[in-house]
């Protein structure tokens, strides 16, 4: 009731009359008396709490993002040291001897240009296939009723849930028989891009999941008006849907290169050379021994091996970095819209 | 009337159906060659003792045999399987904090957040790859170095130099120790929310602002405001990054039991190894299973 009980009616009747050339302090404190003891604690209690949490997410926010930066510039800081700097305590971060040699070692070990380009190949290429196959399917589980639907969609369930060991090896044995024997499919692009080609590449369940609920959140009207001017549903799909999805397509598509790009397990099954990035890197440790270390010449302990992986794991991150510092905002603003959630 | 309309539109949805099979026509034949066929030829291999040879597998079925050796003759696969599901159980519901609270931080505005958010989703590109588990100190080396050299790279104990920075020497052991643990943990749990920060921030977008003002004209304090709006509506996300998190960390080629799979692999042993990966994939399934069951009685779901 204390709010009613106003002793100075004139100034607060004003909402004149606050604002008029008075100083923010002054507003504050015409507010402030015309409330109860409750109000001013919830008041000063935010203003306190305004003023301290800032300060406190700063200091969380740095710690945790130090956390996530420190491979990265360790990353960066080993890549570019000589092999003495390992061995030398006064080098923390910065080295003393700035090189490329390490790096242009390690490329040589990764044979790292020829690699790029297969891994390249291979990434976008199955990518790109994937997303349109798996958009064409959630198109299909989003907007059609059939027969069955259920226990398919189950299915695609399923393929998020298996995990890709289990059917490692039947795979393997397609691929290695492939039409009865006919081809040995084992150590080319194929045993990637058939797959894919039939949304059933690396996490593609997931993908056309994300896509079912994507179409899902689409207005109806959209089709509808297409339907009535005549226009299939194929045509439909292809002239209607995907203008609308543009950006969603780019989010799942980006996702979709990081996985084909870090995936080693399913590329290990099938290729028995490291053709690809992730399996060079896999087995970085190898080569190395092979390039450098079993050579005479070259003396390196355990501990300054470290810098040759560094720069390999500098080396396969780049291109990622690169991707992500320039779309950085379709990774993050596009989930939402691609529909994952809701 | 309503009869001619009936007639009309039966072909009508007919046709559709058919159009519907078309469009997840080529899935569907993909899955049957790459999915279901090979599932149910690992299926198979579980109860058989098979071996490659030209033309494909061949075996002879021995029933449970691959099963009773998994449990009873294999000392490293309870033990592996037990870790894994402990570290599950502790580790999940800690990133799911974690990445709450993060994307609670982040979805407030300050200076510097594009950047904030830039970092935080970094691990999403990384840590499904051979570099996280280079930088997490498990690398698979065959070569002259042991895998501890490259842990000591990551876990320099980062709490003890902050303590010393500050200034504190001589404290408890066990203190240390226990913060030590939570510190080496907090690289795993920060590198492993990537996606359920994403998932989180995008639903906390999503709460209306009707709700927000409502909540700002009776006065909630930020606490209230947590409990009381931002969980009920950002609950059935909970359950979404749960499933995640549960199944990243169960399918993950770095974790024991799936090397262990590997392992029995690489020694041809497709037998056991599917055994192994049947009983570990059907646990798996148990624990989505029940979490889900459990969590849709504590979720909000907005009615329209």
């Amino acid at each position: 009731m204390s709010i009613f009980n106003k002793k100075e009616e004139p100034v607060t009747e004003g909402g004149h009359i606050v604002g008029n050339g008075l100083s923010k302090k002054q507003i504050r404190q015409i507010h402030m008396r015309n409330m109860n003891k409750e109000e001013i604690a919830y008041l000063k209690r935010k203003e306190a709490i305004d003023k301290v949490w800032p300060i406190a997410r700063f200091f969380i926010l740095f710690g945790l993002c130090f956390i996530i930066l420190y491979p990265l510039i360790y990353m960066i800081s080993c890549a570019f040291r000589a092999q003495e700097d390992m061995s030398d305590p006064t080098v923390m971060w910065i080295p003393r001897h700035l090189t490329l040699k390490i790096i242009k070692q390690t490329m040589n070990a990764m044979n790292f240009w020829h690699t790029l380009g297969t891994t390249l190949f291979l990434n976008i290429g199955c990518s790109l296939v994937q997303v349109v196959t798996c958009a064409i399917t959630g198109y299909g589980f989003a907007r059609f009723k059939f027969k069955g639907k259920n226990l398919l969609f189950g299915i695609v369930l399923m393929m998020i849930l298996v995990p890709n060991q289990i059917i490692a090896i039947p795979q393997y044995m397609e691929f290695r028989y492939f039409l009865f024997g006919a081809f040995n499919l084992i150590d080319t692009p194929f045993t990637m891009y058939l797959p894919a080609l039939m949304a059933n590449g690396i996490r593609a369940g997931l993908m056309i999941f994300i896509f079912r609920q994507f179409f899902k959140g689409l207005p109806k009207e959209l089709e509808d008006a297409a339907y009535l001017d005549g226009c299939g549903p194929f045509r439909t799909f292809i002239q209607v849907m995907i203008p609308n999805a543009a950006s969603s397509f780019l989010t799942v598509f980006l996702f979709s290169v990081v996985w084909y790009w870090n995936d080693y397990y399913v590329s290990s099954t099938f290729f028995t050379n490291n053709s690809t990035i992730a399996l060079m890197l896999k087995n970085l440790n190898t080569l190395l021994s092979l390039e450098l270390f079993n050579s005479a010449t070259v003396e390196v302990s355990p501990r300054e091996q470290i810098i040759w992986m560094e720069a390999g794991c500098l080396l396969s991150v780049t291109p990622l970095l690169v991707m992500y510092t320039f779309l950085q905002k379709y990774f993050t603003e596009g989930i939402e819209r691609s529909g994952l959630v809701g | 009337m309503a009869n001619e309309k009936k007639q009309i539109k039966m072909p009508y949805e007919k046709r559709k159906a058919l159009y519907g099979y078309g469009f997840i026509g080529l899935w569907m034949i993909g899955t049957l060659i790459w999915f279901l066929y090979p599932l149910a030829n690992s299926l198979m291999y579980s109860f058989m003792d098979v071996r490659p040879e030209k033309g494909g597998m061949q075996g002879k079925w021995v029933g449970l045999d691959n099963y009773i050796y998994v449990f009873t003759g294999d000392a490293n696969y309870s033990k592996y399987l037990v870790n894994v599901l402990v570290e599950t159980l502790w580790k999940t519901p800690l990133i799911i904090i974690f990445s709450l609270f993060i994307a609670v931080i982040l979805n407030q505005k300050f200076k510097g957040r594009t950047f904030a958010r830039a970092v935080f989703f970094l691990p999403v590109i990384i840590a499904t790859g051979p570099v996280y588990s280079i930088i997490n100190g498990n690398i698979s080396s065959s070569g002259a170095s042991s895998a501890g050299q490259f842990s000591t790279m990551f876990s320099t104990d980062l709490m003890g130099e902050l303590f010393q920075f500050i200034g504190l020497y001589g404290i408890n052991e066990n203190i240390q120790k226990m913060v030590e643990a939570v510190s080496n943990n907090i690289f795993g749990i920060v590198w492993n929310a990537g996606i359920q920060i994403l998932i989180f921030l995008a639903a906390l977008q999503n709460i209306p602002v009707s709700a927000k003002e409502a909540a700002q004209m009776e006065g909630a304090t930020a606490w209230e405001y947590f409990w009381k709006i931002t969980l009920p509506y950002v609950s059935p996300m909970i359950l979404a990054c749960l499933i995640f998190t549960v199944i990243d960390s169960f399918t993950s080629p770095d974790n024991a039991v799936m090397g262990r799979v590997l392992d029995m692999q690489k020694d041809w042993q497709y037998g056991y190894a599917a055994a192994m990966a049947w009983v570990y994939f059907i646990i798996v399934l148990a624990a989505v299973g029940l979490i889900t069951v459990i969590l849709n009685h504590f979720i909000y779901y907005e009615v329209d």
